[in-house]
């Protein structure tokens, strides 16, 4: 099982503003963690410092116990996959061509497929059942059908672990259920997921860990739904009232906001 | 239509693309008697009394290469700039770029006459240098106005490249009265673009400038399909996206400037080719590049042909490509979602 960790991690885009103070989060196969937290709170940031687009003025990144700076840029592409949020293509490609972009990794400076490569294409296909949808063209699909595509091809590139900068945002409820399944599925398969969400009950319900960040960008707290999504750690992250019950079919955490302010203005 | 059921188009348009250029080579002016040339040829006749050989090797082959460069450097410019700054609008003519290296030839032209790079000019390529320095210059600070915001904006970077390009036409009017009156009759002919080279020396000069550019370009095909696509996507990847717009950017105003000092600034080619050729090939670029290669190069041929043929004596070929360029990003213009145009 691959396992990333992150230790200590400050950082800041510009001297004097912190995005991110002295967090610790790891992301660990077969499991799905959560980073969740109010607007601003560094999670989009803290995602690009796990996969190593951003470097952290201190503290450390690893990967199995190697420092992340001290992978090829290969080697991380393999190991990890990044999603970002959004996707918007300017040339149009077909499902299957989108699919096969996740191969870059593997493949020599031309850039063709050998038929490894391509059964690859073909599983990863399967696995987010997109395979009807592979001579489609990528900006005809719905935001769903996107979605399970962009997963595809984040999974051709056969990481170990992903990370997923809210693949539900634009989502409605059904194709919002429809990839956290995905991600279940693929989290029982062994992947270590992190996902930045703001459905805080599809957090509760689908992820093993929560990390949650608060407005001024440190972790307030870490550990399972139950641990996490308290009133008490819930309403100082999002300085609103909330409320936590019992989600009434699967017994997660049920969070719900009873008014937008703490105080009155 | 899925991507294969078009690329069965490849192979026609590549016979059309060898016909253009055989036609090229054959028409003009005068009508050529390929025999006759033949007959020189097998004959050695010395070139000062075969005049049919004449013609056609110091005339219409160097003009035929010339726009064959020229017409593949600037389509295969046009798709690396569209990649790298993901807009299909992006070409070196709407970014400035080809009026800035036309700006910078101009000035060399100026330099000679006043007599400043006098001596040095014969050893050293001035107005290639000097196209290049402006060329480069501006596509930094376009790319430089158009990133500032986190997001590059499409029509900021669109708007920047026009004011450019007019600036650089600005400059070019405002230097004229210091050019020597004899040689403004010639500068103001490259001004308005055409290939009819004499000899080989611009056709050394484009090989040298355009098929090293053009191969490092069509190496990064596989990295312009991930950048195109989703530039955080392409770096967790592993693709390092700072060299490769060092690259492109180096090497696209590279090309473009090398092409523009030779044959003034053709427009629209960038634009008119990358986009037609998608359509047959899909957005690959490890096929949409070598393929614009073969019919940019092609299409300035055919440009050419019609240059030589429209009106008694020589239409301007960058007239002729504009008067099918402009109309064409009119309406790509128009066909695009103005969501995508959100400053």
């Amino acid at each position: 099982m691959y396992t990333l960790n992150a230790e200590s991690l400050n950082f800041a885009y510009e001297p004097g503003s912190d995005v991110l103070r002295g967090v610790n989060a790891s992301v660990i196969g077969g499991r799905i963690t959560g980073l969740v937290g109010p607007n601003g709170s560094g999670k989009s940031t803290l995602l690009r410092l796990l996969c190593g687009f951003l470097q952290p003025n201190s503290g450390t990144v690893k990967l199995d116990g190697r420092p992340l700076v001290s992978l090829s840029a290969a080697e991380r592409a393999r190991t990890l996959a990044f999603l970002p949020q959004m996707v918007d293509p300017v040339f149009s490609l077909t499902v299957f061509e989108v699919v096969c972009l996740g191969r870059y990794p593997y493949t020599g400076m031309i850039g063709s497929l050998r038929s490894h490569d391509l059964e690859v294409v073909a599983r990863c296909l399967q696995d987010t059942e997109t395979e009807p949808l592979r001579h489609r063209e990528f900006g005809s699909l719905s935001g769903g059908e996107r979605q399970r595509v962009l997963l595809a091809s984040i999974l051709a590139q056969e990481p170990k672990l992903m990370l997923l900068d809210e693949p539900t945002s634009s989502l409605d409820i059904h194709h919002e259920v429809e990839v956290f399944e995905l991600l279940a599925r693929l989290a029982r398969q062994g992947y270590g997921i992190a996902v930045v969400t703001h459905d805080l009950n599809l957090a509760a319900q689908y992820c093993e860990e929560l990390l949650l960040l608060s407005a001024d960008h440190s972790v307030l707290a870490s550990g399972k739904p139950e641990e996490v999504f308290t009133e008490a750690l819930l309403s100082t992250a999002y300085a609103a009232s909330i409320r936590v019950g019992k989600h009434p079919f699967t017994g997660a955490p049920f969070v719900a906001a009873q008014s937008t302010r703490e105080t009155p203005p | 239509m899925t991507v294969s059921s078009r690329s069965k188009w490849i192979l026609p348009v590549l016979a059309v693309c060898l016909l253009i250029i055989l036609a090229s080579i054959l028409f003009g002016a005068q009508s050529l008697n390929m025999a006759q040339a033949w007959h020189e040829w097998r004959t050695h006749t010395p070139l000062s009394e075969a005049p049919t050989l004449s013609i056609l090797l110091n005339q219409r082959l160097p003009r035929t290469l010339a726009a064959l460069l020229a017409g593949a450097g600037l389509a295969l410019a046009g798709c690396a700039f569209q990649a790298l700054l993901r807009n299909p609008l992006a070409e070196p003519y709407t970014l400035g770029v080809a009026s800035a290296g036309a700006l910078g030839t101009w000035l060399s032209f100026i330099l000679v006459d006043v007599g400043w790079f006098f001596g040095l000019s014969l050893r050293l390529p001035t107005a290639q240098i000097c196209a290049f320095a402006f060329a480069g210059a501006e596509v930094l600070l376009v790319y430089g106005l158009a990133s500032r915001k986190r997001r590059m904006a499409p029509s900021v970077l669109l708007l920047a490249g026009v004011t450019m390009g007019m600036l650089g036409n600005s400059g070019i009017m405002f230097t004229r009265y210091l050019a020597a009156p004899e040689r403004l009759v010639m500068m103001d002919r490259w001004l308005m673009g055409g290939v009819d080279v004499l000899g080989y020396r611009p056709v050394i000069t484009l090989f040298i400038g355009v098929v090293p550019c053009a191969a490092i370009l069509i190496a990064q095909a596989a990295k312009f399909d991930q950048f195109g696509f989703n530039a955080e996507l392409a770096a967790g990847r592993g693709i390092h996206l700072g060299r490769l717009q060092v690259t492109t950017f180096f090497v696209g105003s590279l090309m473009t400037a090398i092409i523009v000092s030779v044959v003034g600034p053709i427009g629209f080619v960038g634009l008119v080719i990358p986009h037609s050729v998608r359509m047959i090939t899909g957005s690959r670029h490890r096929l949409l590049m070598p393929l614009s290669l073969i019919v940019g190069g092609a299409f300035l041929c055919a440009c050419d042909i019609a240059a030589r043929k429209i009106l008694p004596g020589e239409t301007p070929i960058g007239i002729i490509t504009t008067l099918i360029g402009g109309p064409f990003f009119l309406y790509l213009l128009i066909r695009r979602k103005f969501t995508d145009w959100d400053v």
